[in-house]
């Protein structure tokens, strides 16, 4: 199974390039399918310029519960703080921290190749992967405790297609991984991750995104696993600037790394379990 | 007594003096000959509008203003005076080359925009949008 992913992401990579040495004299590529390498909780197609250093600030307040607390800004939020720099044009690195399990994450993003304007490639395609370090006393980890323990991993393919001028949308499916997880909780997470934008003016958007965890028999640990976690879904509004990105948005997913949200969400968006959140994306070039 | 009205004038005069201060760098823009002569390809192309208006509002609009009369809500915290983009005098004096170089090249507090604007097409795009404003 390894090594048929191992191929199977080489083959993409060398198409990709392929493709793209071929159609970039011919048809260039479709102008900012979106205005961010984040949207909401995921990833989109996008990297910024080569040499472009990114600090991106991910906040969620508590639940909407009632006024006492403010509909969740009192409430006790997570906050992820994050560095990005684009090596090239298509290749971004970065590491975060976030408050919640004191997680440290580090990513990669890979564009594979761009749609085009004339439609020559229909679609964008991306790769993206994370790691993360929950670095927490060891004491919650049980016995038995090892440093592995604390790892959690993400992978995401990430299919994007930008429909008209101001309609983008993509798909992604998923892998997530927890290696140490609650008895009868699963260690792995087969999701889907939809997103779409829609631009209501030169600088602002409705933004949506509905991220599934599949419930997939054949690949359970356990006979009925105990948690089945809930689709994080979102819907807000973005605006952006030339440096900048601001999102606002409810969301059901509390946690700032993917595959917790895909693996441990307990809210569910239509009966309550929505949070107020942000995020804000800051640009320099080198 | 006399020391508080030493302070006390020389607080006046420094206050005096800032107002009297030149109110930035009025140096007119050094062009390259390569800028000048540039012929802008895509002059009238209308496809092109809603893309110039696009990065016209992402990059421009919060210094220049909405309609480029230098009235946007960052305009008061620049030091250099701006041009009015929808002027006569403006449009009159340059042609699209230099204000390509204006635009995207950039001096001082005006930025470089080569790399939020990588794509040829769309900086020309924002030179129409600019031409598009003229009264």
């Amino acid at each position: 199974m390894k090594k048929f992913t191992i191929i199977l992401f080489a083959l993409l990579i060398g198409a990709g390039s392929l493709l793209a040495q071929e159609e970039k004299k011919k048809d260039k590529p479709v102008r900012a399918p979106f205005e961010s390498g984040i949207l909401i909780d995921n990833q989109t197609v996008i990297v910024p310029t080569k040499k472009t250093l990114e600090f991106v600030i991910e906040h969620r307040f508590g639940e909407i519960k009632d006024h006492k607390d403010l509909w969740g800004i009192y409430a006790a939020s997570n906050i992820r703080l994050a560095l990005n720099y684009s090596l090239l044009d298509n290749l971004m690195i970065g590491l975060g921290t976030t408050k919640d399990q004191k997680l440290q994450d580090f990513r990669a993003k890979y564009i594979v190749f761009e749609q085009t304007r004339e439609n020559t490639i229909p679609v964008g395609v991306a790769f993206y992967g994370n790691m993360a370090i929950d670095g927490r006393e060891k004491d919650v980890f049980g016995k038995d405790y090892k440093f592995s323990n604390r790892f959690s991993y993400y992978a995401a393919l990430i299919i994007s297609r930008k429909i008209s001028y101001g309609i983008s949308v993509q798909v992604a499916p998923t892998f997530s991984h927890i290696n140490k997880v609650q008895k009868e909780y699963e260690h792995d997470k087969i999701g889907i991750a939809f997103s779409g934008r829609a631009r209501i003016s030169p600088q602002s958007s409705i933004t949506l995104q509905w991220n599934q965890p599949l419930e997939i028999e054949g690949i359970y640990e356990h006979h009925e696993p105990a948690l089945k976690p809930k689709a994080n879904i979102g819907i807000g509004w973005e605006i952006s600037t030339s440096t900048h990105v601001f999102q606002m948005f409810v969301s059901s997913g509390r946690a700032l790394v993917p595959q917790y949200n895909m693996m441990h969400n307990t809210n569910d968006f239509f009966d309550g379990g929505i949070m107020f959140g942000f995020n804000i994306t800051r640009l320099w070039s080198f | 007594m006399k020391k508080s009205s030493i302070t006390l004038i020389a607080g006046f005069a420094f206050l005096m003096m800032s107002f009297g201060l030149p109110e930035g760098d009025k140096t007119p823009w050094e062009i390259p000959d390569e800028y000048k002569n540039m012929e802008n390809p895509y002059k009238g192309d209308k496809g092109l509008d809603r893309i110039g208006k696009m990065l016209y509002a992402k990059n421009c609009k919060s210094c220049h203003g909405n309609k480029g009369e230098a009235d946007g809500p960052r305009a008061k915290q620049i030091d250099v005076p701006m041009f009015d983009l929808s002027s006569e005098d403006f449009q009159a004096a340059y042609n699209d080359g230099e204000i390509y170089y204006m635009s995207i090249i950039g001096r001082d507090e005006m930025p470089n925009f080569e790399s939020k604007i990588p794509d040829d097409e769309d900086r020309w795009a924002v030179v129409n949008y600019i031409r598009s404003l003229k009264k």
